[in-house]
């Protein structure tokens, strides 16, 4: 069975409560327009919503959750192992989505299927198979309940007796419905934000496991191999590739302290003092002990790292990352990269997402620290900056929901309705916790996260780097200009199912991707052409927003970032100055077409 | 001269492009699960990433153990005859190594040629973890560690034209000559 051009043509839909799997036909219209990944998914989100009256609970059966690769993903080209988890986020209540790696999302593509999508919960605690193109079939597990991610996924494995699946599991916090709880699969490849663990945990939907092995349709075979061949020449000859290789995101800790946009002492600071300790060379001269990389991807910025001594001894993790690092380092104030490792292994254990994690442990920390939070409303355990043992626990009751736990593991949203005056320490937008850039340094990346339609994330825009090359001579309508851009752009490269990171960190050319798009699905596309389907794509998300009741004053920055500047380092002093982001933000608005509120009209459709 | 194909399992970061352009080579097909090189990885104890590739041995189990003669050696690479085979698949469960693979769309199990010499697998890894080596050669990484670790290292600092650099010798002491 072959498929000719990019799409096979068909989806996967499950009932989780009906029990019934139905392979539908996908048409040339959805196709034409939404390209695929997050495309596919916003569209049958919007689709589901409309049938709801826009009446949804995000962790209620009727909430829809999309898994999309893209037509690229699998393909013979770069990095092209990513899949989109779309769906109506519990952190937010408005639209959500985060992406994965590895290869859960190859073989998806690889039974037959442009993506899948569940509704519906299951009676008891199921796992979800689908076995190539054959009829996929859903089977009560309840006695994985409690497993984290990782061992959820040897059992799986070894129920099966077979290495030749991919797996895509929830841990405790999912099944616990912790409102940022992430999917992990492939052994630490996560869907970290918004949420998306705990829709799954919601549907009573322990595990996903595929086997593909159905032949990927790509129109021009040859044509793609050469295209293939110069992009992966010119990564290979980057000055930076073998440094991407050796330390992947973990070259950034040094950088954001460098620059002063290192998240520390939950924002407090951004430079931290002891950012030697959890950098990435600390990282290679003790503790990484092997590579790991998504499908197809010559960069291979996963890092696997062993604790060889100590009382976190033995511990093995993949990560972490610049974030993680950041988020459970620096932010928390820890200097040990022992702990770093630990705290970032059990996240992926547990299952929940490394950055909302951090942003609200640092959060509680101050808090207790300036008597927002009382040790009674702790249980009685205290908690400060740099106290791992202490920290170790309260993630655990996040991920368990004890005590403090229960209400930390609803976010931010109910952390803030819980202690209002938490609103001035913790970091978030629209109820989704802040990544690890501070934005107080330049008011691009304020409006980036203010704008982002998931929240305060990195993944939208990330124009940090260039605000501070650019510094002060940079006019509000280049910022503008940029922040849409990157906002079209870097979502087009979910939409395409593959990974960002060889343009924005390698400067692959994004003209290499228009090719690789036209070699596949044999029609000649040009990225102005795929940039307007993705603009197109922002107004529709950002449709749903408000729909789902999002308005201008949800585009706003958090408390700090208006209100505290940053203490030391070579951005003292900064901070977002409210009313040149008012006026921004009425920029950004217009730039987009959309009117005073942040609506864009009915019929906007784009060129770009 | 006779050559292999080996793995460098600590290099392996599991991308699979081995797999992608082993598929392309052979059934100019994007399909990595139709290769004769798979990526199988253990996690987290203990953590593995390795391609798994023929050997291409001399006594070949494969070869003894098929049926109707269709694996034959010659010139350093075991072939099958696709004209003899009866795709018995014997071939691949007789494999101590798991080498040799079957996928649904094939009569014929897949069993690497080398690609004539040139293995595509070696040429697309990013992180050099395959390798086509002559024999001779193999295990001198090993000799070499064997050596190095024998002997007690030590490393001193001196400057180059104002630039630091170091420089590791072999610290022998007379009493052990």
């Amino acid at each position: 069975m072959s498929a000719k051009g990019g799409y096979f043509r068909k989806y996967l839909h499950c009932d989780l409560s009906a029990g019934t799997c139905e392979r539908r036909s996908l048409d040339e219209e959805t196709i034409a327009k939404y390209v695929g990944g997050r495309g596919f998914g916003a569209k049958m989100v919007w689709e589901n919503l409309k049938a709801h009256d826009f009446k949804i609970d995000p962790l209620g059966p009727e909430n829809l959750l999309v898994i999309a690769p893209g037509p690229l993903t699998g393909a013979y080209l770069p990095s092209s192992g990513k899949a989109s988890f779309v769906s109506i986020s519990p952190a937010t209540g408005l639209y959500g989505d985060s992406s994965m790696g590895g290869s859960f999302g190859v073989e998806l593509r690889q039974a037959g299927l442009d993506f899948l999508s569940i509704t519906g919960a299951a009676p008891e605690l199921s796992v979800l198979f689908i076995d190539n193109d054959e009829e996929a079939t859903i089977i009560p597990m309840p006695h994985l309940a409690g497993k984290s991610c990782l061992e959820t996924e040897g059992m799986i494995k070894k129920h099966i007796g077979s290495h030749d699946v991919h797996v895509a599991a929830i841990g405790v916090a999912g099944e616990n419905q912790v409102r940022f709880a992430c999917v992990n699969s492939d052994w630490s490849r996560n869907a970290g934000r918004t949420g998306i663990g705990a829709i799954m945990g919601s549907k009573n939907l322990k595990a996903i496991v595929v086997r593909g092995e159905i032949d990927l349709p790509v129109a021009d075979l040859k044509g793609l191999m050469q295209e293939t061949d110069k992009a992966v020449r010119y990564m290979h000859e980057h000055k930076y590739f073998h440094m991407w290789q050796e330390q992947g995101l973990m070259n950034v800790i040094e950088y954001a302290n460098t620059q002063g946009i290192l998240p520390t002492w939950n924002f407090k600071d951004t430079v931290f003092p002891g950012h030697k300790k959890i950098n990435g060379e600390t990282m290679l001269d003790r503790y990484k002990i092997g590579d790991s990389a998504c499908f197809m991807c010559p960069m291979s910025c996963g890092n696997i790292c062993l604790v060889k001594d100590g009382k976190y001894a033995g511990a093995v993790t993949e990560g972490p990352e610049y974030e993680s690092c950041a988020m459970l380092g620096s932010n928390l104030g820890i200097d040990n990269f022992d702990a770093v490792l630990e705290a970032n292994r059990v996240c992926d254990e547990y299952g929940i997402d490394t950055i909302s994690t951090g942003g609200i442990v640092g959060a509680i920390i101050e808090g207790y620290e300036t008597g927002v939070v009382t040790l009674e409303d702790l249980d009685g355990q205290e908690v400060s900056w740099n106290s791992d043992e202490a920290i170790l626990a309260l993630i655990r009751k996040i991920a368990y929901r004890e005590g403090i736990g229960d209400t930390l593991a609803d976010g931010a949203r109910a952390i803030i309705a819980r202690w209002p005056e938490m609103d001035k320490l913790l970091l978030h937008v629209k109820g989704l916790e802040q990544s690890a850039y501070d934005s107080r340094v330049g008011t691009s990346m304020g409006l980036a996260y203010a704008t982002s339609d998931i929240g305060a994330h990195h993944t939208r825009a990330w124009t940090i780097a260039k605000e501070i090359e650019e510094g002060a001579n940079w006019s509000p309508q280049q910022k503008v200009e940029l922040v849409i851009y990157h906002q079209t752009l870097r979502p087009l490269f979910d939409m395409l199912g593959v990974c960002r990171l060889p343009w924005i960190e390698l400067g692959l050319n994004e003209r290499h991707y228009e090719n690789f798009f036209s070699y596949i699905t044999g029609k000649k596309t040009t990225l102005e052409q795929l940039l307007a389907l993705s603009n197109n794509l922002y107004n529709l998300t950002r449709r749903i927003n408000v729909h789902m009741g999002a308005t201008r004053k949800d585009d706003s920055l958090p408390y700090k970032v208006r209100e505290a500047p940053i203490l030391t380092g070579p951005n003292a002093g900064k901070k977002i100055d409210e009313q040149e982001f008012d006026a921004m933000l009425s920029l950004y608005y217009q730039e987009r077409g959309w009117d005073e509120n942040g609506v864009p009209p009915e019929a906007l459709e784009a060129t770009f | 001269m006779a050559k292999k194909l080996t793995v460098v399992p600590e290099k392996c970061s599991g991308c699979r492009t081995c797999e992608v352009a082993c598929a392309i080579k052979h059934f100019n097909v994007n399909n990595p699960k139709k290769s004769a090189v798979r990526v199988l990885v253990t996690y987290p104890h203990p953590v593995v990433r390795m391609p798994i590739v023929c050997s291409q041995c001399k006594k070949a189990p494969c070869e003894d153990a098929c049926p109707v003669n269709a694996l034959s050696r010659s010139n350093g690479v075991v072939r099958l005859d696709e004209d003899a085979c009866i795709s018995c698949f014997r071939c691949i469960e007789a494999c101590p190594f798991g080498a040799v693979y079957a996928h649904d769309d094939c009569t014929y199990p897949i069993k690497c040629d080398l690609c004539g010499g040139d293995p595509e697998c070696v040429k697309q890894c990013p992180k050099s973890a395959l390798l086509l080596l002559p024999e001779y050669s193999l295990g001198s990484a090993n000799r070499l560690n064997n050596v190095l670790s024998y002997s007690q290292m030590k490393e001193i600092e001196y400057s180059d034209e104002g630039e630091i650099k170091t420089i590791r010798y072999a610290e022998i002491g007379k009493e052990e000559l």
